[in-house]
C-alpha cells in the first residue's frame, strides 16, 4: 500500500450541482515530492484541504499510512501545512510561532528549544528570532511558516501556493530552499501551485488537474515529452507548445495555409492509420533552423518571416506566422535572427504530437 | 514639509483649542481647588480669582477628604464599583466575545437573521428593559446581591456587534494552522482571537468600566444594603445628607472623577476608535 492513497475521492460543495473534485485516484509514495498543478479554480486547493481535513470528503476514500482519514480530525492526521498567506500567529515572536505546536504537544521545553533552534538555523532566521511577523518581509514570513511545519516531524507536508506572494527573484531562491529542505527532512510533500515552472523544477512527480479531474500524473520530463492530451501539452512548458489545425491524409500533413509536410515512418506507425482533421503540436525547441537538421529533413523544409523575437541570451524565441497561426521556435544563440528575416526551418519529425480535434487526446502517445 | 502657512494655521488651532479646553476645565479646577477648603473659605473666595486657587498646604489641607474617608463608606463604595467593573469586564469579553465570534466565523442556521436581531437591539434604550430586568431579578430572589446586579449587564448587543465586526476580518487560515498545532477551539479563542484583537478588547473593557462606574439607575434598583452600594449611589447619599459640607461634597465628586480621568487618559485611543470605527470597518 502506498503512503497516501486517494480512492475515487470526490468533493461537492454544498449548493453546487457538480463535483469540484471528481474521482480523484492517486497513490503517493513515502518521501515523494508531488506537485498538484493546474489553472486557477481547477480544485487543487480543495484537494489539498481534503487531505488536511479542512474540507469534508464527499465521496471516495483517503488513506494516509494505511489509515482511512475521511473522518479523522485535522490535528490527528499527522500533517503540517504551509499556507499561501503564511497564517502566522501575529502576536507571537518567530520563536514562539515555530514552537507553538510543540508546546501544545506538551513537549518538554528544553526539547522544544532544541528543535526551534535547529529550525531557526536551517532557515537562516537567527536575526529575527524575537521579531513579530509584522516586522518581517514576505520571504522571512514564509520561512517562519516553513519552520512551524518542519519542527513537528510530521510525515506529510502540505503546501498551498507557498511562494505566490513573493517577488519573482525570491520565488526562485525559495524554490531551491524548499527542495533542499525536502531532501534533508524527507517528509512526503504535496505542493500546490498554478505555476508549471515551480512544479517542473521541484517535484518528483506532477499531477496535472483541470476542472477537478486529473489529466496526467508523471515525472516532469514524462509530462513534457509525452503529454497525454492537448491540455497537458499546452500547460507544461514555456513558451507554450505550438498548435496547428491540420489535415492528415495518406502520410501528408496539410496546414490551413496550404503548406504540407510528409510524415516519417515512425510517426505514421504511431498514428496507426488515423486520418483527417487533427491538431498538430510541436515544441519550440523542436522547430529547427540549424543547417544540419535542415539537410537531414530537406524535403520538409518550410519558410517564414520572423515577426518578433525574444532574446534571452542562451536561448532565444523567434516568432513567425506559419500554417495559419503564430508559431514560436526556440533557437540557440547561433541561429538568432532579426525581425523581418526570412528563415527556413523544419519540424523534428519524431517530436510532433497529433491531438484529437474534439477530445484533445494525444494519438502519438499510445495510452 | 510643513509650509509656513500651515504652521501658522496650526498655531492658531492650538490657541483656539487651548482657550476651549480652559473653558471646559474651569469647573474642574474650581471643584478641585475648593475641595481642599473649609466651607467658610469657599464662600469667602467665591467672587474672586481665589476660587480657582487651592489653599496653602497646611495641616488641614486634606480635611475634607479625611472626613469623607473616615466618616462615610465612600471608599468602600468605590472599591465595590471597581470590583463589579472588573467582574463585568471579564464576563463581557468572554460572553459577548464568544457570541461575536460565533456570528463572525461559525456557520449555523439563521446566522444572518440572528445578527439582524442583535443589531436591532442596539436601538432599544436600556431604560425600557430595566423594569423587566428588575422584575426577573426580583422573582429570582437576587435583589440586593452582586449576582443580581451583574447578570443583566453581561450581555450587551453593542459589544457583540463590536466583536463580530472585528472577528469577521480575522483570517481563517490562522485558525487552520492553529488546529494543526494542536490548539482546540476554546484555546484558540482565548489565546489567539483575543490577543489578535487587543484593540476591541480594550475598547469593550473601557466602555464596560465607564458604564459601571457612571450607572446610577440600575444599582439603585438592585441594591438596598449599604455594604454593596456603588460609588454613584454613595455620592448621591453623601451629598444629599444635610450634614455634609460643601467642601466634602466637592471632595467626593473629585474622588469619583479620578478613575474616569485615569481611564480616559490611558485609553483615549481605544475610546475614539470605539466611537468612530464601529460602523463597518472590516480591515
Ligand atoms: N467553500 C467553497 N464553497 C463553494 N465553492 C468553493 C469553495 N471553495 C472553493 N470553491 C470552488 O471550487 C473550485 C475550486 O477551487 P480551488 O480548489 O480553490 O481551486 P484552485 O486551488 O485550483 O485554484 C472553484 O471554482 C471555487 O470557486
Ligand atoms: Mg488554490
Amino acid at each position: 500500500m502506498s503512503f497516501i492513497e486517494f480512492k475515487n475521492v470526490c468533493k461537492r460543495y454544498p449548493g453546487s450541482d457538480k463535483n469540484t473534485v471528481d474521482n480523484f485516484t492517486l497513490d503517493i509514495e513515502e518521501k515523494e515530492f508531488i506537485a498538484f498543478v493546474g489553472p486557477s479554480g481547477c480544485g487543487k486547493s480543495t484537494t489539498l484541504r481534503m487531505i488536511a481535513g479542512f474540507e469534508e470528503i464527499t465521496g471516495g476514500e483517503l488513506y494516509i499510512d494505511g489509515k482511512k482519514m475521511n473522518e479523522v480530525a485535522p490535528r490527528d492526521r499527522g500533517i503540517s501545512m504551509v499556507f499561501q498567506n503564511y497564517a502566522l500567529y501575529p502576536h507571537m515572536t518567530v520563536e514562539k510561532n515555530i514552537g507553538y505546536g510543540l508546546k501544545n504537544m506538551k513537549m518538554p521545553s528544553d526539547q522544544i528549544k532544541q528543535k526551534v533552534d535547529w529550525a531557526i538555523k536551517v532557515l537562516g532566521l537567527e536575526e529575527y528570532r524575537y521579531r513579530k511577523p509584522k516586522n518581517l518581509s514576505g520571504g522571512q514570513r514564509q520561512r517562519v511558516a516553513l519552520g512551524r511545519a518542519i519542527v513537528k516531524n510530521s510525515k506529510v507536508f502540505l503546501m498551498d501556493e507557498p511562494l505566490s506572494n513573493l517577488d519573482a527573484k525570491l520565488r526562485v531562491s525559495m524554490r531551491t530552499e524548499i527542495s533542499k529542505l525536502h531532501r534533508q527532512i524527507g517528509a512526503t510533500t504535496i505542493y500546490v501551485t498554478h505555476d508549471q515552472v515551480e512544479a517542473m523544477t521541484m517535484a518528483d512527480r506532477i499531477v496535472i488537474m483541470k476542472d477537478g479531474v486529473i489529466q496526467q500524473v508523471g515525472r516532469p520530463m514524462e509530462l513534457y515529452d509525452h503529454p497525454v492530451n492537448q491540455f497537458v501539452a499546452g500547460f507544461i512548458g514555456s513558451p507554450q507548445m505550438n498548435f496547428f489545425d491540420v489535415t492528415v491524409d495518406n502520410g501528408t500533413v496539410r496546414f490551413s495555409d496550404g503548406s504540407t509536410m510528409t510524415l516519417s515512418e515512425g510517426m505514421l506507425k504511431k498514428l496507426n492509420g488515423r486520418q483527417g482533421e487533427m491538431v498538430l503540436g510541436i515544441r519550440g525547441e523542436d522547430i529547427k533552423m540549424d543547417a544540419q537538421n535542415m539537410e537531414l529533413n530537406n524535403e520538409n523544409m518550410q519558410h517564414a518571416v520572423i515577426t518578433d523575437t525574444e532574446v534571452m541570451g542562451n536561448e532565444n524565441n523567434l516568432y513567425f506566422n506559419f500554417g495559419g497561426s503564430q508559431a514560436v521556435a526556440r533557437v540557440s544563440k547561433y541561429e538568432i535572427s532579426q525581425i523581418g528575416d526570412r528563415v527556413n526551418f523544419v519540424f523534428m519529425p519524431s517530436k510532433m504530437h497529433f491531438f484529437d480535434k474534439e477530445t484533445g487526446v494525444n494519438y502519438t502517445e499510445a495510452v | 514639509m510643513v509650509t509656513k502657512k500651515q504652521k501658522r494655521i496650526n498655531w492658531i488651532l492650538v490657541a483656539v483649542l487651548l482657550v476651549l479646553s480652559i473653558f471646559f476645565l474651569f469647573p474642574v479646577i474650581w471643584m478641585l481647588a475648593n475641595s481642599f477648603k473649609p466651607d467658610a473659605a469657599i464662600t469667602a473666595d467665591m467672587n474672586s480669582i481665589a476660587a480657582f486657587i487651592p489653599p496653602a498646604p497646611d495641616g488641614s489641607f486634606f480635611d475634607n477628604y479625611v472626613q469623607i474617608i473616615t466618616n462615610t463608606s465612600f471608599l468602600r463604595y468605590m472599591v465595590n464599583t471597581l470590583l463589579y467593573a472588573a467582574i463585568l469586564i471579564v464576563l463581557s469579553i468572554v460572553v459577548n466575545g464568544l457570541a461575536g465570534y460565533a456570528l463572525a466565523k461559525i456557520r449555523f442556521p439563521f446566522r444572518d437573521q440572528w445578527l439582524m436581531i442583535i443589531i436591532m437591539l442596539l436601538i432599544v434604550p436600556t431604560e425600557t428593559v430595566i423594569t423587566i430586568h428588575f422584575l426577573i431579578i426580583a422573582k429570582a430572589g437576587l435583589l440586593n446581591t452582586i449576582v443580581g446586579y451583574i447578570l443583566p449587564l453581561i450581555v450587551n448587543p453593542f459589544n457583540i456587534f463590536l466583536f463580530r465586526q472585528v472577528f469577521v476580518s480575522l483570517p481563517d487560515d490562522v485558525y487552520e494552522a492553529a488546529q494543526l498545532d494542536f490548539c482546540g477551539p476554546v484555546k484558540y479563542f482565548f489565546t489567539m482571537v483575543l490577543p489578535m484583537s487587543k484593540t476591541v478588547v480594550a475598547t469593550v473593557s473601557v466602555f464596560t468600566f465607564l458604564n459601571v462606574w457612571n450607572d446610577y439607575l440600575w444599582p439603585s434598583l438592585v441594591f438596598t444594603s449599604s455594604d454593596l452600594l456603588t460609588a454613584q449611589i454613595g455620592l448621591n447619599s453623601i451629598t444629599s445628607n444635610e450634614n455634609t459640607t460643601m467642601g466634602q461634597t466637592l471632595a467626593v465628586i473629585t474622588l469619583i472623577t479620578i478613575p474616569v480621568i485615569i481611564i480616559y487618559s490611558l485609553f483615549s485611543k481605544q475610546i475614539v476608535e470605539g466611537v468612530t470605527s464601529t460602523g463597518s470597518k472590516e480591515g
